[in-house]
């Protein structure tokens, strides 16, 4: 990201202004579409030059597609696929007279596509202004007018001391600040080993560390609620069910890395969740467990909550900074890392929601109790959700390690219609495909990487036996070509080349997409385009008979 | 520190990447978005190299020497990465680069002929209303360069990367020509531009 | 590299300011087709503006001279050079004879190259027999010139621009250098948005401004108010550098007495400026490891510029800020070779390197090279050449690439004196405002067709190299000034300009070890010493003052030499437009003018609403000296009190406006402050008539 427009954004937030985006927001959200005038007012309020502002509002989905009195968004994420083979966007588009993105032109309806809105339990999810319908006869209502909020199931803990399902009561702040000092918190989170929860992996101690050492005025955590991954809700739900659990993980994030901000971006797909975060910081200033002098400790923390505007690649950390920004949320080269130069090119700890929301855990009861909650296993627990396929869908906190067949099967309650599970797409669009007859890999990291899958953010979606795997990797595709951010060649172009492959009536040449996914691997500058080949790999491993192959 | 390129041991400063490694020891890697005007970005990477010891391939602008790296400017998987990469970016113009920009260089330097790359390519769209600078949209990499030009050089910041994925672009202002933007003429973008994407109108062809 | 779209590329140096970028021209079928940036040019690091970089096509505009002009019958005739050479000759002679040689003088040019330069005064000095030679640095930096020379020794930059680079803070006071000097702007900028806290001191909000710590907008006039109480500031607050005072300086005693007087309340009364703010700004510049000034023609083009540069060099002397990097004092040269032309002796008073004519030993050693007798008495001034002309006393002049009748002030002068003169010469490579009073016009021809050097703002000697070859039977500068030398009787043995630096470089110590070969694609900082190594930051051995101290200078703020009043209530400040150049002569002949196509006033929103003045209206404006018109734009970029205007297009002439008031030390005109009166200009009222105060 340019180190200019960031000084430029910086030297503006030191009054508190708005960015860019959220002013783009704003106009979009109450007049359903940005004209030239929004975007000097954007530039002026942001302090960033009118061409930036207009690169922005090119940039995310929410701001590209006109919306009239009543905005209909469907969602094309992979549950629905895995539901449907989305044949409820054709029924939709048929039905309301509208394409993908039209608006009527007496503004009185308009139609747009989204990925995903994380009632993946139930599809097809439909959006009808800031209401969520969603499965057995979502459709029909939208059609005639009469949207109803879906019910979203509660969420299951099979372990005995909650981690993550504990609703947040800021206990593991206040033991904290009574009992560590920011340098033994650190020590402690190190110790527990907790890997991020975001699809990395990364060990948020030694980020942690390094942004600690970092030399910076002030230095931020941002915690990342852009949870993009089509088929997973489990951020949605820490967001919106226990918000005080994930703003005490960034308190205690800013403890022990010596951060008097923090920021938490969410996407603008979960409209319940900035109000939940919102309300649960407003409860955390009134508790005294933020703002100044916490507790008495001297300690300070203040949180801002974000929403995001429509992009996949935000949830990559560089990208998401951006998004903070109000910038173009396109990926950085790292180095340098965001814990030496991150938001406002200051020291910044960026993780993953969930894994924040371990940290009370550990504050109150320490490494070891941490460690013993996954015995033989990676430490802590993990959620994982699954999509309507299942016939008991939903949001789980489990064990590491615990077999795949297990959380699938008794769990989760097997396929639902008594169809079969024909193959998992496990952590989102970027995750290996497991096949049924590798169900019982244990879950956790290193047995998922090594069958070229990945634990990711726990997201699972089941495809049964009707699943067309030709249809599924075009579907894969479609959504990793629109999501790139168009900042590396590779991606850029290659992703659009090899969804042509799949998108065409004729066979895929194999050799050729080996050469494609080989230049997507090694060339990407971030997981995004490094990652899409990992399911078209799988597939090619596991069922190349049903791609069209040549 | 030193470090070792293609067997040549080479000493450089501590803050040096690969490429400036590259070049001191006389050896080279073609580029398409690094200009050494501009901080590096990082986004073509044709520059990719071996390193030994690294997982993959690494990009030379972008990457920090370690110290005793060894590099390999002529590691099979970094080259046939990059000439796929090229070949990729040459299927996304309607028309073949002109023989004198940097992108045909390159092609003509990795051997990539006509891309075997069917599909869309970019709409052909032409500004010429300023009277020295002129976009030729089609052209357009999304390298950056002509964006970074305008910010870290010239600070004019008239010129914005557009769109994403494979509709990605570049405007001036809001994107209604040079001369409704904050542009000051200084031509460093047509400078740096390395497929005539943003040209000086006296060399279009005529 | 080669390019198989052009046939040829030359390496130059660009001949619009005083940055002195370094460019490559590209050129195919006998055109410039394109000119980019040398990656390695030392000053411009492989950038450049849109005057070096687009406008060049002026150099192939029809209505380049391409052959000499007679006057004849009232009008001017095309002429063979045998018969421009004889007429130039037999009236030259002529009036010497009649009147003695300081009947005649020579105008170099701030545009030409340092062998120009150095021979047209060595064509007056010597082939003549006059010491009447200036150049156009006269009424830009000839206060920086006299003021540094006085103050720390050399006339020159103390640093070089990569100074900007490292400096941890800056003042820019008078200059506008994103539109004068663009590539120096553009690196000001950058620097700022790495950290580099900025204060900029002008009437008007400029652009670099909106990137500093701190703008302060002195009333036109005061800035030496404003140093004065910068340096206040420093000395109260233990700001300074004792022991580089001590060891480096002398008359700080007497500077601080003077100081006593400028505190920030005084000063704020004198300027306009916050006291806080003046407080504000001497920290930043004190407390900073290292910090440079820069200054423009806002500093140099007042009554009391000259002082105003010595009051500079007391801050930056008071604070040890000298003689490292990042701590220079930066003068911002406005032509390309500003600071040449003067090097290399085009001045009445001195020979290369300000030696001075009644020196002795200099004046022999130049007698002893040319072989002929050489005067010692000190020759006229451009404004006092033109007095000489109105007076009779200057029979005949010969300027060579400059247009003082649109450029130079008090503009009715300047044609009184052109028009009282019996012989006038003009050497140019368009007809301009001023060749209408020419008995001879000789075509020459642009730095894009010639051989030489410039010397930009930082000192640097650069090589300048034709790509072209001048139209029609124009001819180079060199070769023009070489052969009516030796018409005239003195041959200057130089075969190319090459050998011309050769010969400076030999007469001339500070430049001992220049050669265009050592210059090379780096160019040269003078002082060069005879082994070729030459000189980024000076200095460092110590001030080339008596006794090697650089010295203060006690001047008290005196008022300019125009205010306001109730017949011209609003101050005039003139200046520059990134898209022109000066008079315009070769960016009004570049599609540069599609770009920027008019002069306008630029007026506070307040002044504009007393005065019933509209954005785009025409209006008059009116000086004690003259009357204008143009359009009004109005803009908050501008104190109410103040108006601004350029002067790059003849159809406004906007310095028939600027009135005698000059620099009292060197002559610099007085440009930026002149009470005006502004008021619309339209055949039907603007608007129904009002009370007044309803605006």
């Amino acid at each position: 990201m340019s180190r200019n427009l960031v000084e430029l954004v910086r030297r503006t937030h030191v009054r508190d202004a708005p960015t860019a985006l959220e002013v783009l927001k704003e106009a979009v959200d109450s007049r359903g579409e940005i004209t030239d005038d929004d975007r000097r007012a954007a530039a002026a309020a942001s302090g960033l030059p009118e061409a930036a502002v207009y690169g922005v509002s090119t940039f995310y989905d929410d701001l590209l597609v006109p919306r009239g009195r009543r905005h209909v968004r469907v969602c094309t994420g992979t549950a629905c696929f895995a539901a449907s083979g989305n044949a409820h966007v054709d029924e939709l588009r048929a039905k309301l007279g509208l394409e993908l993105g039209e608006r009527r032109e007496d503004r009185s309806l308009s139609l747009a596509e989204t990925v995903c809105l994380g009632f993946c339990h139930s599809s097809p999810a439909i959006r009808d202004g800031d209401l969520v319908d969603a499965g057995d006869g979502a459709l029909e209502r939208i059609i005639a007018g009469e949207t109803r909020q879906a019910v979203e199931p509660d969420w299951v803990s099979v372990l005995d001391e909650p981690v993550l399902t504990r609703p947040g009561d800021w206990s593991g702040l206040g033991a904290a600040l009574d009992a560590h000092t920011p340098e033994s918190l650190l020590a402690d989170v190190k110790a527990a080993t907790v890997r991020g929860r975001g699809g990395a992996g990364f060990p948020a101690g030694d980020k942690w560390a390094f942004a600690r050492g970092a030399p910076g005025e002030a230095k931020f955590i941002v915690a990342n609620g852009d949870e993009g991954d089509p088929g997973s809700y489990i951020d949605k739900y820490l967001m919106e069910r226990n918000p005080a659990l994930v703003l005490e993980g960034m308190a205690l994030a800013g403890y022990a890395v010596g951060a008097e901000h923090g920021f938490i971006l969410t996407r603008s797909e979960y409209p319940l969740s900035k109000p939940a975060l919102e309300q649960a910081v407003a409860e955390g200033h009134e508790r005294g467990m933020l703002g100044d002098d916490i507790n008495g400790s001297g300690f300070c923390f203040d949180i801002t909550v974000l929403e995001g505007a429509g992009s996949y690649v935000v949830g990559e950390e560089t990208a998401l900074l951006a998004c903070v920004e109000g910038l173009r949320g396109t990926v950085s080269a790292r180095p340098p890392f965001p814990a030496v130069r991150g938001l406002y090119g200051l020291p910044t700890v960026v993780n993953n929601t969930e894994t924040l929301a371990n940290i009370p855990f550990i504050a109150r009861f320490g490494a070891e109790g941490y460690l013993a909650l996954s015995p033989g296993a990676s430490s802590g627990s993990k959620m994982v959700c699954f999509n309507e396929r299942f016939a008991r869908p939903g949001v789980y906190e489990v064990r590491f390690g615990t077999p795949i067949r297990e959380l699938c099967e008794e769990l989760a309650g097997g396929m639902r219609d008594g169809r079969s599970i024909k193959a998992l797409q496990i952590g989102g669009p970027l995750g290996g495909i497991l096949p049924a007859s590798q169900l019982d890999t244990p879950f956790d990291f290193d047995e998922l990487a090594a069958l070229g899958c990945m634990v990711g953010h726990g997201g699972i979606v089941g495809f049964d036996d009707r699943t067309d795997m030709r249809a599924l990797a075009r579907h894969l595709l479609r959504f990793g070509a629109h999501e790139s951010c168009g900042k590396c060649f590779p991606c850029r172009i290659g992703l659009r080349r090899a969804h042509d492959m799949f998108d065409s009536v004729a066979p895929v040449d194999r050799a050729r997409l080996e050469e494609l996914l080989e230049a997507l691997e090694v060339g990407s500058l971030c997981a995004h385009g490094g990652g899409m080949p990992a399911p078209i790999r799988s597939l090619l491993a596991h069922f190349p008979d049903e791609l069209g192959l040549r | 520190m030193e470090v070792t390129v293609d067997g040549r041991a080479v000493e450089v400063e501590p803050d040096a990447t690969i490429l400036t490694a590259i070049r001191a020891a006389g050896s080279d890697v073609p580029t398409l978005c690094f200009d050494e005007r501009q901080a590096p970005f990082g986004a073509c990477r044709v520059c990719l190299v071996g390193v030994e010891g690294a997982r993959m391939p690494l990009p030379a602008c972008t990457t920090p020497c370690r110290e005793a790296m060894v590099i390999d400017t002529r590691d099979e998987t970094s080259r046939r990465v990059a000439t796929a990469i090229v070949e990729l970016v040459l299927s996304e113009l309607p028309a073949a680069p002109e023989p004198h920009t940097e992108l045909a260089t390159i092609a003509r330097a990795l051997d990539v002929g006509t891309p075997r790359w069917p599909g869309q390519t970019h709409d052909v769209d032409h500004d010429s209303r300023h009277p020295y600078l002129a976009f030729q949209h089609e052209l357009c990499i999304s390298c950056g360069r002509c964006v970074r030009a305008c910010d870290e050089v010239q600070g004019a910041f008239a010129l914005t990367a557009t769109g994403r994925g494979f509709a990605a672009n570049i405007a001036a202002g809001l994107d209604k020509g040079f001369r409704e933007s904050s542009c000051v003429s200084c031509g460093a973008c047509a400078d740096t531009c390395p497929t005539d994407a943003i040209t000086e109108i006296t060399l279009l062809p005529l | 590299m080669t390019d198989e779209r052009f046939d040829s590329s030359v390496s130059t140096t660009c001949g619009y300011c005083g940055v002195g970028c370094r460019l490559e021209a590209h050129v195919r079928d006998g055109r410039i087709v394109s000119i980019s940036p040398a990656l390695d040019g030392p000053a411009n690091e492989g950038h450049t503006c849109l005057k070096g970089r687009f406008a060049h096509q002026f150099s192939r505009s029809r209505d380049r001279l391409t052959a000499p002009l007679i006057r004849e019958s009232g009008g001017f005739r095309l002429a063979t050079w045998e018969e421009a050479t004889a007429r130039i000759v037999a009236e030259l002679t002529r009036i010497k004879d009649s009147y003695g040689p300081d009947a005649i003088a020579g105008l170099a040019s701030s545009r030409a190259t340092n062998e120009d330069c150095y021979a047209m005064s060595r064509l007056m000095r010597a082939t003549i027999g006059t010491n009447n030679i200036d150049n156009c640095s006269r009424v830009c930096h000839s206060p920086t010139s006299f003021a540094l020379r006085r103050s720390l020794g050399l006339s020159g930059a103390t640093g070089s621009f990569s100074d900007i680079d490292v400096a941890d803070a800056a003042i820019i006071i008078g200059a506008n250098p994103t539109e004068g000097h663009p590539v120096v702007g553009a690196r000001i900028k950058q620097a700022t948005l790495r950290g580099l806290r900025l204060v900029t001191i002008d009437p008007r909000r400029i652009e670099l401004a909106d990137y500093g710590v701190l703008h302060l907008a002195p009333r036109p006039g005061t800035n030496a108010a404003v140093m004065l109480g910068l340096c206040h500031v420093a000395a109260r607050d233990g700001l300074t550098d004792p022991s580089f005072i001590a060891e480096h300086t002398e008359g700080y005693d007497e500077l601080t007495e003077l100081l006593e007087s400028y505190s920030p309340q005084a000063v704020e009364e004198i300027t306009g400026v916050a006291a806080a703010d003046i407080e504000t700004a001497a920290h930043i510049y004190g407390e900073a490891p290292n910090a440079s000034i820069l200054w423009g023609l806002g500093v140099t083009e007042h009554k009391y510029g000259s002082e105003v540069v010595q009051l500079i060099c007391n801050l930056a002397l008071m604070t040890g800020k000298l003689r490292r990097a990042g701590s220079a004092l930066l003068p911002l040269r406005g032509q390309n070779n500003v600071q040449g032309s003067s090097d290399m002796g085009a001045l009445p008073d001195t020979y290369t390197a300000y030696r001075r004519v009644d020196d002795e030993e200099v004046a022999r050693s130049f007698e002893e090279a040319w072989g002929v007798p050489l005067s010692r008495k000190v020759g006229y001034t451009v404004p006092q050449m033109f007095d000489a002309a109105v007076a009779g006393d200057l029979r005949a002049m010969w300027i060579f690439g400059e247009d003082v009748a649109q450029t130079d002030p008090n503009t009715a002068h300047v044609i009184k004196a052109l028009e009282n003169l019996e012989f006038l010469v003009c050497q140019d490579i368009f007809e301009t405002e001023t060749t209408k009073y020419a008995d001879v016009i000789l075509p020459a021809s642009a730095f894009l067709e010639k051989s030489g050097t410039f010397i930009n703002a930082e000192r640097r000697f650069q090589l300048v190299a034709p790509a072209l070859d001048p139209p029609g039977s124009a001819k180079t500068d060199f070769e023009i000034l070489t052969s009516m030398s030796r018409a005239l009787g003195h041959e200057m043995g130089w075969e190319s300009p090459s050998d011309t630096m050769d010969e400076i470089a030999r007469l001339t110590p500070e430049y001992g070890g220049t050669s265009f070969e050592r210059i090379g694609r780096a160019g040269l900082q003078w002082p060069v010493a005879a082994d070729g190594t030459d000189s980024p930051t000076l200095y460092l051995d110590g001030f080339p003052l008596p006794g090697g101290r650089a010295r203060f200078a006690a001047l008290p703020y005196k008022a300019p030499g125009d205010s306001a009043d109730a017949e011209f209530p609003l101050i005039l400040i003139t200046g520059r437009r990134l898209q022109h150049y000066n008079a315009g002569t070769m960016t009004r002949r570049t599609a540069n003018i599609e770009l920027v196509d008019r002069e306008w006033l630029e007026i506070h929103p307040d002044d504009a609403a007393k005065l019933w003045v509209e954005n785009g209206d025409l209006v008059s404006v009116r000086s004690r000296y003259g009357r204008i018109e143009c359009e009004a734009r109005v803009t908050d970029r501008i104190e109410a009190g103040h108006v601004f205007t350029a002067f790059h297009f003849p159809e406004v002439r906007t310095n028939l406006l600027i009135g005698p008031s000059a620099d009292v030390n060197t002559g610099c005109p007085e440009y930026k402050v002149t009470a005006v009166d502004v008021r619309p200009v339209s055949e039907q009222a603007a608007r129904t008539p009002a009370l007044a105060g309803q605006a």
